[in-house]
């Protein structure tokens, strides 16, 4: 299943994709509430991304009492039509984990089991909130404008792969 | 309000307080941000004629509308004061992320007054503002270690700008420090917040910077302008290469800094240009919001950090004979730790070597032997030593063992690495920097040097440039520059004015033309100006041997040309005469009015 990830290797430390990611869907700038982040040292320059790996994972949907995390079908368009990417006007179909509103009672409980670190409690609207690939069109990886590599990228899962051949 | 936080964050050291006040909308409206802003503050927060070292003197950082948001490289912070060091305005600028970290907490800009009577850090956490004692606890610490301390103690996101031990002891050049290796580094900032006690700001903010009704409209077209206009040739040399490319260009054109400016070529440059740089880089890293990311680190013996960057490697390398690279990056870090700038500090540093060649006095210092340059940076910062009289700078250094001819600086700012005796048009700007010895409000040298468009030996059409620039060649002008560092964008986006047009239209919610655009630089230009005039500034010169007949060098690509002193202040006449300004370099009533600038002598 398709999912967003941080290449550390890769990652300059710009934190383009948090600030596109919070625009999208706060509509300001606010990247203490995006789907995703990279953590960097300034020191050391060492950097670890956190992402939601989505159905790969699934630790929050297992735990949700309320059933609040829903699989979706979505089509994922990857943006990113820079002479260096290859992956331009890629697709590719699967399934995300998003939250329903009306569901969330905000219990915390898959606050506390996810490893990354990207569903939390949303500072307003006191609901879980976490990565949906923006509706198929992942602004972190249409603003990762390293200017070589892409280190936001969308994978998609081995076992996914194998199946669908 | 779109872009702004509309809130100014005042914090009175002397009595451990804050307030927060509303941002003054007109000014914003006339000078947007980042260097015009900052100016209109100090204008009314400055004393005028007042020392540079009371506590009534303040120190602004001033973020830009973009900061916060998508648009390449405007993560930038603008520092001001008026300089302990040249008694002028001094704006610095500075990435990393400390602005965008302000903007997220609330606020557009902070005014520092006050001298605190022990040693403090004030910590910022949205709208939590806390005064922490830092006596025996972070006093004295490197950069580095505060940035963990802060990190540890006070946030584990905190942003953190400061002090190392050279601004403790206010050595006249130390520097700000945020995100270690990025320094708001000229005219003495970290001596002034040193005499103000203050170690440090450390700041948190979770807030939001809105851009319109429609976030998404803003977003897509910021993707477009970073795909048409930021990810080009014209900028990704600085992330192929960076700045050391500099070194080889620049010492081949005889104009290179070398062994404190006797030469402008430097024999050992092959051991510390580009490709020596190239061998031992390790990864590149960006600031904050953006896209080119042009910061190398690099890795050799025992040493590894960021840069060096050109001016460090013409000021530390070559004018102080160093060809080692290893030492140089040892030098650079040292300058790091401590707070120091590293341009006065190799300035100073060949200085003094040049004086213990030449006799004059022996500092233990000499061209090209790295054990005493090695020590050079501690030894400044704790003023023990021969530190105690480097930490004097270069000019009351050479004044006070009668050589003021061997000083290299321009209003008590020493000059970065770009020698006006192979590049006339550096001459100009230098004379014309409103903050001193200064490379970076206009770059004639990219035409003369880099771009080879202008001929380097001539000041004929230079003073046209130095004030306009050639946008079209790519070639800055103090007008340009000036609106430029509103936004704040950096130099390694090559914008152009159309391109800063298109980006005011989403700022002012209406069509932008090009000369709007110049009109904010020329008024911006002006009141830095009249703010110079009004605390008394120096006549606009440069150090004689770079323009008069018998300074020119004997070798190099450079060997045997001169400007002429007559030449040069006729020059400096037609900059005035460009600008609407007196003989004396006093703007007329009638420009003042025309630009709408709304302060006055």
């Amino acid at each position: 299943m398709p999912h967003v990830l941080i290449s550390s290797k890769k990652c300059t430390g710009c934190h383009m994709c948090e600030l596109a990611c919070s625009a999208y869907h706060e509509n300001a700038y606010r990247p203490s509430v995006a789907r995703l982040f990279s953590e960097v040292n300034p020191t050391t320059a060492a950097i670890k991304g956190h992402t939601c790996l989505q159905t790969a994972c699934a630790k929050c949907q297992e735990v949700c009492p309320q059933d609040a995390i829903v699989t979706k079908e979505i089509t994922v368009r990857v943006k990113g039509d820079y002479p260096s990417l290859e992956k331009n006007g890629e697709v590719v179909k699967g399934y995300v984990l998003v939250v329903d509103e009306e569901k969330c009672t905000n219990c915390g409980e898959c606050y506390d089991v996810c490893p990354t670190g990207v569903i939390h409690e949303h500072p307003e609207r006191e609901v879980a909130f976490k990565c949906d690939l923006c509706d198929g069109e992942p602004q972190c990886i249409a603003f990762c404008q390293n200017p070589h590599v892409l280190a936001v990228d969308l994978k998609v899962d081995r076992m996914d792969k194998e199946l669908q051949a | 309000m779109d872009f702004y936080q509309g809130k100014v964050l005042r914090i009175d050291l002397s009595k451990a307080t804050s307030a927060v006040e509303p941002l003054n909308t007109d000014w914003a409206e006339l000078y947007v941000g980042g260097k015009g802003l900052l100016l209109r503050y100090l204008w009314e927060e400055v004393p005028p004629k007042g020392d540079p070292w009371a506590p009534e003197n303040p120190v602004i950082l001033m973020s830009g509308p973009f900061a916060g948001t998508n648009v390449s490289t405007c993560s930038r912070l603008v520092v001001g004061c008026k300089s302990p060091a040249t008694g002028i305005l001094n704006d610095s600028y500075v990435g990393g992320s400390f602005a965008p970290e302000m903007k997220f907490a609330g606020y557009d800009a902070i005014i520092i007054q006050g001298e605190s009577p022990e040693p403090v850090v004030v910590t910022i956490k949205d709208d939590v503002v806390s005064f922490i004692p830092a006596v025996e606890k972070y006093w004295g610490m490197t950069t580095s270690r505060i940035e963990e301390a802060m990190r540890r103690d006070f946030d584990p996101a905190a942003k953190t700008m400061s002090i190392g031990p050279a601004g403790e002891r206010e050595v006249l050049w130390a520097c700000l420090s945020t995100d270690q290796f990025h320094k708001a580094g000229r005219g003495g900032h970290g001596a002034l917040w040193g005499h103000k006690k203050l170690k440090a700001v450390s700041i948190r903010g979770t807030g939001s910077v809105a851009v319109g009704d429609d976030a998404k409209v803003f977003l897509d077209d910021i993707y477009r302008i970073h795909k048409e206009y930021v990810l080009t040739e014209d900028n990704l040399w600085a992330h192929e290469e960076g700045t050391p490319v500099l070194a080889q260009v620049m010492s081949d054109a005889g104009v290179m800094p070398t062994r404190n400016w006797s030469s402008g070529t430097f024999e050992g440059v092959e051991n510390i240009n580009s490709d020596s740089f190239l061998k031992i880089r390790t990864r590149n890293r960006a600031c904050y919001q953006c896209a080119i990311a042009c910061r190398q680190f690099h890795q050799a013996d025992g040493v590894a950090g960021e840069g060096p960057e050109y001016e460090t490697i013409a000021l530390c390398g070559g004018n102080c004979g160093i060809s080692d690279i290893v030492a140089l990056m040892k030098f650079n870090a040292a300058c790091d730790e401590l707070g120091l700038d590293t341009i006065s500090s190799g300035s100073v540093v060949g200085l003094a070597m040049d004086l213990t060649e030449k006799g004059v006095h022996d500092f233990g210092l000499r061209f090209g032997e790295v054990e005493g340059y090695l020590k050079a940076p501690e030894l400044i910062a704790k003023r023990e030593g021969i530190g105690a009289e480097l930490a004097l700078g270069a000019r009351a250094l050479a004044a006070k063992y009668g050589h003021p001819e061997l000083a290299m600086e321009v209003k008590n700012l020493e000059l970065p690495g770009y020698d006006p005796r192979g590049a006339f048009g550096m001459s100009l700007a230098y004379a014309t920097s409103d903050r001193g010895g200064c490379h970076m409000r206009t770059y004639p040298i990219n035409d003369e040097v880099v771009a080879g468009t202008l001929p380097p030996d001539t000041l004929e059409g230079k003073p046209q440039r130095i004030v306009w620039g050639n946008p079209a060649e790519g070639m800055i002008g103090e007008n340009f520059s000036a609106v430029k560092f509103c936004g704040i964008w950096c130099d390694f986006w090559a914008i152009t004015p159309e391109q800063i047009a298109q980006l005011f239209r989403h700022l002012w919610k209406r069509e932008v033309t090009e000369e709007e655009v110049f009109r904010v630089g020329e008024r911006v230009w002006n009141l830095g100006r009249l703010f110079n005039l009004r605390e008394g500034v120096e006549p606009d010169d440069i150090p004689k041997k770079l323009y008069e007949e018998d300074g020119a060098h004997t070798t190099g690509a450079s060997a045997g040309r001169a400007i002429g002193a007559e030449n040069f202040r006729k020059a400096l006449q037609e900059v005035y005469q460009i600008r609407g300004w007196d003989e004396n370099g006093v703007p007329s009533e009638a420009k003042l009015a025309e630009l709408g600038v709304d302060v006055r002598l």
